[in-house]
């Protein structure tokens, strides 16, 4: 159990609030990319809320993951909500397998990333193209939902890092060292 | 003295003056061309002054640099700092004189179509991400009295419609999704009809497609199709795009055509939406 002081916990909070403030400082970045220029992109969000749901606990992902899938949906032009309802589900799963069954690794968040975008790509082709049986609609998959898919699993990488660098610094660890422990048995003593 | 006006050497001198005079006058005759000898001198030195001329001009220049090197220095400042103004004066001229001739189309489809009522004119917001049949949003939505399944269109030609509308905001189908069909007509001889509708293969091309032609269809290449009007969404005789190809149907039993847009549907800046027009289908 961590022992906490008031001003840790002060800074604790401090640190907490900016940590998300910048996680949505990325978002709405990402969303900006996503919604401009006329080239294939990556769906930035999908890692972005996938990132921070395997750092955090269920309620934060939760709402972070509806909040991106929110936004792809309006980047995107897909029903709204669409998307939310998808990546809120997969947060929760994600954020619940990472507390319970995988150590935050880059290797497990890439493959999670990897099938969670996957799935995405894939049921968005499914309902918004090969559903209404268009002529040569497997061009679709190989041209643009492969793609998409692909890129989105290569930016995972970058947004990983940036994650990584926020939490480094503005994540609250979860156990004291043996010499921070001393330091403030020796503290309260006094 | 005396002695000298009297001697040979003056009146040889005297003569050589005459002389010359004689050659000033000889030249005044000659009516602005050189007499043969300073033709000749011309000729001969020519590429000596040529090359002396350069040589001299460099070292001047040279000299020049470093006597009013500070001068120049400030007149290079000032002649900066004027450019930049200049530079940033073009940017708004260009992007001033843009804006006119696109409010100038936007002007002509109101002069040509009295009937339409139009919004004012849009911009383009962004293309939704990667969407294969071009969808975009413009800045313009219900609060500029732009429904949805209004047609979208610029001086050239036929867009999309708009499908879904927001307060401030637009999305508008395009032409090359499948989900959009427009019945249309060869405008030269109004008389092979078919359906417009996008495609998978045509819109990664920028293209759309003119399907239903019958098979004793007289249109060629370059021909242009132009919308009927008949379902009360899209407004009579608006020009769709031109005629790229015309193949038999999967089936054989009709042609289709490649049709490509009158306007680049993938580089649209700005729009407009007639949000009424004589034979517009009143919704529901």
């Amino acid at each position: 159990m961590r022992i906490k002081t008031t001003r840790e916990q002060r800074i604790l909070y401090f640190k907490t609030i900016f940590r998300w403030i910048l996680y949505y400082v990325l978002i709405f970045v990402s969303f900006i990319v996503m919604t401009s220029g006329t080239w294939l992109k990556p769906v930035l969000l999908v890692p972005i809320a996938l990132a921070i749901a395997i750092n955090n606990n269920q309620y934060g992902s939760v709402v972070t993951g509806a909040i991106c899938g929110f936004l792809i949906d309006i980047a995107c032009g897909k029903l709204f909500g669409y998307n939310a309802v998808i990546l809120a589900f997969f947060c929760i799963v994600v954020s619940l397998l990472f507390e319970l069954y995988l150590r935050n690794k880059f290797v497990n968040y890439m493959l999670i990333t990897a099938a969670v975008s996957y799935i995405q790509c894939r049921l968005d082709y499914r309902f918004y193209y090969k559903i209404w049986n268009y002529d040569n609609v497997e061009r679709i998959f190989r041209k643009y939902t492969l793609r998409i898919w692909i890129y989105t699993v290569i930016s995972a990488v970058f947004i990983y890092l940036v994650i990584k660098l926020i939490n480094h610094f503005l994540m609250p660890k979860n156990h004291l060292t043996i010499e921070e422990v001393i330091t403030t048995k020796t503290q309260q003593n006094q | 003295m005396r002695e000298f006006l009297k001697s040979t050497r003056f009146k040889i001198l005297l003569a050589f003056l005459a002389f010359l005079v004689g050659i000033m006058i000889y030249a005044v005759t000659k009516g602005g061309y050189s007499v043969s000898g300073a033709s000749f001198i011309n000729t001969a030195t020519k590429p000596f002054r040529k090359v002396s001329n350069k040589i001299s001009m460099r070292f001047e220049h040279k000299i020049d640099k470093i006597n009013n090197a500070d001068k120049y220095y400030n007149e290079n400042e000032e002649l900066k700092k004027e450019i930049g103004i200049l530079n940033s004066q073009l940017t708004e001229y260009e992007a001033l004189k843009t804006e006119v001739e696109e409010l100038r189309k936007f002007v002509s489809i109101k002069e040509e179509h009295e009937d339409y009522v139009l919004s004012v004119p849009c911009d383009v917001l962004g293309y939704v991400a990667n969407d294969p049949f071009r969808s975009f949003t413009i800045d313009k939505g219900s609060a500029d009295d732009i429904k949805p399944n209004c047609p979208v269109v610029t001086a050239e030609g036929l867009v999309g419609i708009t499908i879904e509308v927001s307060e401030h905001v637009s999305t508008v189908r395009t032409i090359l999704s499948p989900d959009l069909t427009i019945a249309a007509v060869c405008s030269s001889s109004n008389a092979d009809y078919g359906i417009i509708e996008g495609s998978v293969k045509e819109a990664e091309k920028g293209y759309t497609k003119l399907s239903h032609l019958s098979l004793k269809n007289k249109l060629k290449p370059g021909d242009l199709m132009i919308t009927t009007g008949t379902s009360g969404l899209f407004p009579k005789d608006y020009s769709i795009g031109k005629i790229k190809s015309i193949d038999y149907d999967t089936s054989g039993l009709s042609m289709c055509a490649e049709i490509e847009p009158c306007i680049d549907i993938t580089r649209l800046t700005s729009v407009i939406v007639i949000t009424d027009f004589s034979g517009k289908k009143e919704d529901d």
